[in-house]
C-alpha cells in the first residue's frame, strides 16, 4: 500500500493490457499478477481481486491466456496463467494502439 | 478461434457449472491464502494477517460473484437457475400452481382451438395453385329475387372470348348419375365440368389425369374422373383403375383419373355444389350454344398474374353491359355480374360467426388473464416477507425482476402445454360438431402457425403474469415499512380484478343468452312442413322408362303403391327437391298475363310433386285442391302455388283458376301456360331464417323429373323402413340405384347447424367465464375473511350473531359483484351489437337475455360469497382470539 494518494483509477480496457504484459515474461498466478502490476507501476495501479478475476476469466475465455492448475508449496491448488499465441498478438496490437493514444494525448495536452 | 473458445466456455458454463464454481472457489481462496502468507511475511501474526487479507479482498463471495459475471452465457445460466427456482417454488404451493396452470390452460386452449379454426377458414389460402387469383362469377338478378344466380352456356362463351385479363373460365354443375355394371347399382353425386375446370381451379389428379380438351372432341370416348372416396369405396383403391371401363348412365365410360384424397371442392355453399362430389364428368359438346335463359353454370375464373380483382371485376361488368345491348333476350333488365374472390365469397356467411366466436374467446382469454393475475397478486402478498428478506440480504432489484419474469413465463409455458392439450381435445369436438358451412375446419390442425400463436400468447402471458409480483417487488423496495397499507392496496387490486372479471362474464353470458334465445326462436320457426317421422331417399329411373311418360308414370304409381302398403306407412310421395338439400335449384320465371315482358318476369322456385306430397311432407293446403292421379300426361297442365306468389300476383283475390306462364323445361321462355288449382302454405326449403322466393308446384306425372326424392311418412320409426323399401325396389327392378336414405329431420337439423354450433360454443364460453368469475369472487371474499377473522371474533364475542357476521361478508361480495354488473351491462350492450348478424328473432338489446345474465351472475356471486362467509363464522370466537 505504498503512496495511496498517487493511486489512479484504471482506465477501461487497460487492465487487459497490463495483465498480458505481465504474463509476457513468465506464467504467474492471480496474486503474483496483481503484485507485479502494483510493483511495476510503483503503486499507481492497485488491482483488486474483484476486477482481476473477471478480467482473467474473460481473457481465458477469449483464448488469449490459458490457466493450468498446479500445487503451491503449502499444498493448496493454485491456477497459473500463461500467455497464448493469440494473447501475444493481442498484446502487440494493443501496445501499438496504446502508444499511439499516449502520443496523441501528449500532443493535445502539450499544445498551447 | 475466439468464437470457438467462447462457445467452449459457454458449454462449460451451462453443463459444468458446478465444477467451474468449485474451481473458482479454489482460485479465490488460493488468492486469499497467498495474500495472508504475504502479510505474515510482512510481520503480522497469522490471525491479524488473515483478517487484513480478508478486509483487503472484501470477502471471498463478492469476488466470486464478480468473476461469475464475466462468464460467457452467464445470463442463460442465471435464467436457468431462476427457472429451476420458479419450478421449485411452484411445487411448494401446488394448489396455487394447479389453479393457475389450469386456468391458463383453459384460456390458451380455447383461444388456440378457435384460432386454428379461424386460421383454417379465413387466413389459410384455398388449397389450389395460386388460389388468390381465383374468382367466382355470379349472375346478379336481385330484382327477380336471385341476387346470386348461375350463368348460362352462351354467357360462359362470352366471358371466354371477350375477357382479356383472365387466364380462363371453368364451369361446373352438380347433378347425379347412375353407376351400374359390376356391383350394386349406385346413384352418384357428380359434377359436370368443362374440360378446363380443374386447370382453371389449379387442382391436379392423384392418379391418371384430369380432363383435357380432347375429352370433348367429336367422337371422344366418354370419360369419368373419380374422387378418392369413391375409388376406395367402390373399386377398393385399385391402383390399375385408370383406363378401366365402368357403366355410367347406361354408357360404357373410361376412368381417366382419381382426385387426391385431400381434394375438396370449396365453392360458396349457396352455389349448390357440394364439397364432396363423388365423380366428375365432362359436359356434352355444344355447351356454349344453348339458350341464354338456361342458367345453371357455376363459373370460376382465374385472373392473369398481376391483375387485381377490381380490374377483373370491371372488365366483366363491361362485358355484361355489352351483351345486355347485343342480345334482346335480356330485355330491359339487362344482365349484371358479380365477380368475387372465391375465397372471400366462400367464407362470406361464416365469417361474422367466426369473428364473433374469436371475439368471445378473446374475452375468455382476458378473463383467465384477470383471474390468474388475481391469483398471482394473492401469492405476491403472501410472499411479501420473502421478497423483503431477499432485498435486505442484498439481492439486486434487477435480479428480482428477472426472477418474477421467469416465474411468470414458467407458469405461462406450463399453461401453454395444458393449453395445447385442451386445444387438441376442443378441436376434435369442434370438428365433430361442425356445421356444413364449416366443412373446411376438418382441415384445421394444431400446426406450426397455430403453435406460434400459442407460444406468442404464452409469452405475452408470462410478461403480464409477472406484472403483479413485479409491482410487489417495487412496493416492498420503496415502502418496506408500510406493510399494512400495502396489504390494503393489494386487496383493492384484487377486488378490482374480480369486478372486471364479473363484468367480462356479464358480456359473455349476455352473448350466450342472445345466441341461445335466437336458436330457440329458430327452432320454433314453422318451415311449412312437418319433418318428423319421414324417411327420404333419392331414386332415379334409367333406361327405356326415362323419356316415355306412360312407362315412367306406371313405374312411379306401382312403386308408390307397394311402399304405401308397407306396415306403418301413412303417405308416400315423390318430390323433385328435398328441403335444405344441396342439389341445384330448379326455378324459372312466371308470367301472370300473356304477352307481358318476359325479361322482367319475377322468378319462382319450381317443384314437381306426386299427389300425396302434401300429406307426406305435412304441408298445408290453403285453398283449392291438391293434385290427383288424374293430373297426368293426358290432362291439361295444372299447377299449385304458394301463398306468397298468390299474394304478390293477385293481392286480395283468389288465385284458383288463374293461369300462369311458366318454363318447366328451362328453355329460357315462360311459354307453358297452366291453370292454378290450389294454394299451399309457403315451404321454407333454402333458409329457415326467411322466405326466399315464390313457389310453383307441378304435377310430377306431367313433368316427369328424374331423378326424384321420395318422402315416406310413417307412424312408427322411419329408419326401420329402409330395408323393406329396398326390398320393394329389388322386387320391381333390382337395377335401380337408391341413394341418400336419410331422415327428413336430418336436413332441417343440418340447416340449423351453424346456429347450433355458435350456440354451443357461446354457452361453453359463458359457462367457463361464470366458473372463473365465481372462483375469483370466492378467492377475494375468502381472503378478506381471513384478514378480518380477528375482527369477526371480537364482534361475535361481543354478541353479534353469526348471521350478522355472514351478512357483513355477503355484503362485501355483493358490492364487488354489483360493481362488476354495473360495468358489465354497458359493455355487453356495446359488444352485443357485434353479434347482430348472429341473431334471429331477438334484438341485441333483448331484455330477457340481460335479465337472465344478471340473474345468473347475481346468484353465482351470492353463492360464492356465502361459501366464503360460512368460513368466517365456522370457528368459535374464542379460538380465533386465542390464536392471535
Amino acid at each position: 500500500m505504498a503512496t495511496p494518494t498517487r493511486r489512479t483509477e484504471l482506465l477501461k480496457g487497460t487492465l487487459d493490457l497490463l495483465i498480458l504484459r505481465t504474463l509476457a515474461l513468465e506464467p504467474r498466478h492471480g496474486l503474483a499478477i496483481a503484485e507485479r502490476i502494483e510493483q511495476i507501476t510503483r503503486g499507481t495501479f492497485v488491482v483488486k481481486p474483484g476486477s482481476l478475476f473477471p478480467a482473467l476469466h474473460r481473457l481465458e475465455q477469449d483464448g488469449a491466456i490459458a490457466g493450468a492448475w498446479g500445487e503451491s508449496e503449502n499444498g493448496y491448488r493454485v491456477k497459473t496463467y500463461r500467455l497464448e499465441p493469440a494473447g501475444r498478438r493481442q498484446l502487440e496490437r494493443e501496445t501499438e494502439q496504446w502508444k499511439r493514444i499516449v502520443l496523441a494525448m501528449g500532443q493535445v495536452l502539450d499544445a498551447t | 478461434m475466439r468464437i470457438l473458445s467462447r462457445l467452449a466456455s459457454l458449454l462449460r458454463t451451462l453443463f459444468r457449472g458446478r465444477r467451474q464454481d468449485a474451481d473458482l472457489d479454489d482460485e479465490v481462496r488460493g488468492y486469499l491464502e497467498e495474500l495472508t502468507r504475504k502479510k505474515i511475511g510482512e510481520g503480522l501474526d497469522p490471525e491479524a494477517a488473515r483478517r487484513a487479507a480478508w478486509i483487503e479482498m472484501g470477502g471471498v463471495e463478492p469476488v466470486k460473484e464478480e468473476a461469475r459475471g464475466a462468464r460467457v452465457g452467464v445470463g442463460v445460466e442465471t435464467t436457468l437457475r431462476d427457472a429451476r427456482y420458479a419450478w421449485r417454488s411452484l411445487w411448494r404451493s401446488p394448489g396455487f400452481a394447479l389453479a393457475t396452470v389450469l386456468t391458463l390452460g383453459v384460456g390458451i386452449g380455447a383461444s388456440t382451438a378457435i384460432f386454428s379454426v379461424v386460421d383454417a377458414m379465413l387466413l389459410s389460402p384455398l388449397p389450389y395453385r395460386d388460389s388468390s387469383r381465383l374468382t367466382f362469377v355470379w349472375s346478379d338478378m336481385t330484382e327477380a329475387g336471385y341476387p346470386r344466380a348461375p350463368l348460362s352456356g352462351p354467357e360462359l362463351g362470352d366471358l371466354r372470348t371477350r375477357a382479356t385479363l383472365f387466364e380462363g373460365f371453368g364451369a361446373i354443375w352438380a347433378n347425379s348419375a347412375a353407376l351400374t355394371g359390376d356391383g350394386e347399382p349406385q346413384r352418384l353425386r357428380v359434377g359436370f365440368v368443362t374440360t378446363d375446370f380443374f386447370t382453371v381451379l389449379g387442382a391436379g389428379a392423384a392418379l391418371g389425369r384430369t380432363f383435357a380438351a380432347e375429352d370433348e372432341a367429336k367422337g371422344a370416348p366418354p370419360a369419368i374422373l373419380l374422387s378418392a372416396a369413391l375409388w376406395q369405396r367402390r373399386f377398393g383403391g385399385d391402383p390399375g383403375i385408370v383406363g378401366r371401363r365402368v357403366v355410367v348412365n347406361g354408357r360404357p365410360t373410361t376412368v381417366i383419373g382419381v382426385m387426391p384424397a385431400s381434394f375438396r371442392l370449396l365453392l360458396p355453399t349457396d352455389s349448390s355444389v357440394p364439397d364432396d362430389l363423388e365423380a366428375f364428368l365432362p359436359f356434352r359438346r355444344g355447351l356454349t350454344e344453348s339458350e341464354r335463359g338456361q342458367q345453371y353454370l357455376r363459373v370460376v375464373g382465374r385472373l392473369k398474374p398481376g391483375v387485381t380483382l377490381a380490374q377483373g371485376r370491371r372488365e366483366i361488368d363491361g362485358i355484361a353491359a355489352r351483351i345486355s345491348k347485343e342480345f334482346p333476350e335480356y330485355g330491359s333488365a339487362g344482365r349484371r355480374y358479380d365477380t368475387v374472390s372465391l375465397h372471400a365469397d366462400g367464407v362470406r356467411e361464416i365469417r361474422p360467426t367466426l369473428l364473433a366466436l374469436f371475439a368471445g374467446v378473446g374475452i375468455l382469454l382476458l378473463i383467465t388473464c384477470v383471474n390468474v393475475a388475481g391469483l398471482l397478486a394473492a401469492r405476491a402478498a403472501a410472499r411479501r416477507e420473502e421478497i423483503s428478506l431477499r432485498i435486505a440480504l442484498g439481492a439486486g432489484r434487477l435480479r428480482l425482476f428477472r426472477q418474477c419474469l421467469v416465474e411468470g413465463i414458467v407458469l405461462a409455458l406450463l399453461g401453454a402445454c395444458v393449453g395445447v392439450a385442451v386445444a387438441r381435445a376442443a378441436l376434435l369436438a369442434l370438428v365433430a360438431a361442425r356445421p356444413e358451412s364449416l366443412s373446411r375446419i376438418a382441415a384445421a390442425t394444431i400446426d406450426g402457425r397455430v403453435l406460434a400463436f400459442t407460444a406468442g400468447t404464452a409469452l405475452l402471458w408470462g410478461v403480464l403474469l409477472s406484472l403483479a409480483p413485479l409491482a410487489e417487488v417495487l412496493r416492498t423496495a420503496t415502502a418496506a415499512g408500510l406493510k399494512r397499507a400495502g396489504q390494503r392496496a393489494q386487496t383493492r387490486t384484487r377486488t378490482v380484478l374480480v369486478a372486471v372479471q364479473v363484468a367480462l362474464g356479464v358480456v359473455l353470458v349476455v352473448g350466450a343468452g342472445l345466441v341461445a334465445r335466437s336458436f330457440v326462436r329458430l327452432q320454433g320457426v314453422d318451415p311449412g312442413f312437418a319433418p318428423d317421422h319421414v324417411l327420404s331417399f333419392r331414386l332415379g329411373l334409367v333406361g327405356a322408362r326415362d323419356g316415355d311418360p306412360h312407362a315412367f308414370n306406371a313405374f312411379g304409381r306401382t312403386f308408390e303403391k307397394e311402399v304405401a302398403a308397407l306396415p306403418g306407412v301413412t303417405a308416400v310421395a315423390a318430390v323433385s327437391h328435398l328441403p335444405f338439400d344441396h342439389i341445384p335449384n330448379w326455378g324459372g320465371p312466371y308470367l301472370a298475363t300473356p304477352g307481358a315482358d318476359e325479361t322482367t318476369a319475377p322468378m319462382a322456385d319450381y317443384r314437381a310433386v306426386t299427389p300425396d306430397f302434401f300429406a307426406a311432407a305435412g304441408a298445408h293446403l290453403v285453398a283449392g285442391r291438391a293434385f290427383t292421379e288424374a293430373d297426368d300426361e293426358n290432362a291439361t297442365p295444372v299447377v299449385m302455388v304458394d301463398e306468397r306468389l298468390a299474394r304478390l300476383t293477385w293481392p286480395g283475390r283468389s288465385a284458383i283458376g288463374r293461369r300462369l306462364g311458366l318454363d318447366p323445361q328451362s328453355n329460357g321462355h315462360p311459354s307453358t301456360w297452366a291453370t292454378v288449382v290450389g294454394v299451399v302454405r309457403h315451404v321454407r326449403h333454402t333458409s329457415l331464417l326467411e322466405e326466399v322466393r315464390e313457389q310453383v308446384y307441378f304435377p310430377q306425372r306431367q313433368i316427369n323429373r328424374n331423378p326424384v326424392a321420395y318422402l315416406v311418412r310413417t307412424r312408427s320409426d322411419p329408419a326401420a323402413l329402409a330395408a323393406p323399401i329396398r326390398g320393394v325396389l329389388a322386387r320391381l327392378d333390382p337395377s335401380l340405384p337408391i341413394s341418400e336414405v336419410r331422415l327428413l329431420d336430418g336436413y332441417v337439423t343440418a340447416a340449423r347447424g351453424a346456429q347450433r354450433f355458435t350456440m354451443i360454443l357461446a354457452t361453453a364460453f359463458a359457462a367457463v367465464a361464470l366458473l372463473l368469475a365465481c372462483i375469483g369472487l370466492y378467492g377475494v371474499v375468502a381472503y378478506a375473511v381471513a384478514q378480518r377473522r380477528r375482527e369477526f371474533g371480537v364482534r361475535m364475542a361481543l354478541g353479534a350473531l353469526p348471521c350478522q357476521v355472514r351478512g357483513l361478508v355477503l355484503r362485501d361480495g355483493m358490492r364487488i359483484a354489483g360493481v362488476g354488473l354495473a360495468l358489465g351491462i354497458p359493455a355487453a350492450l356495446a359488444a352485443s351489437r357485434l353479434l347482430r348478424s348472429q341473431l334471429f328473432g331477438v334484438t341485441p338489446r333483448d331484455l330477457a337475455s340481460y335479465g337472465i345474465a344478471v340473474g345468473i351472475l347475481a346468484f353465482a356471486a351470492v353463492g360464492a360469497s356465502w361459501f366464503a362467509a360460512r368460513r368466517a363464522t365456522s370457528a368459535s370466537p374464542l379460538e380465533v382470539l386465542r390464536a392471535e
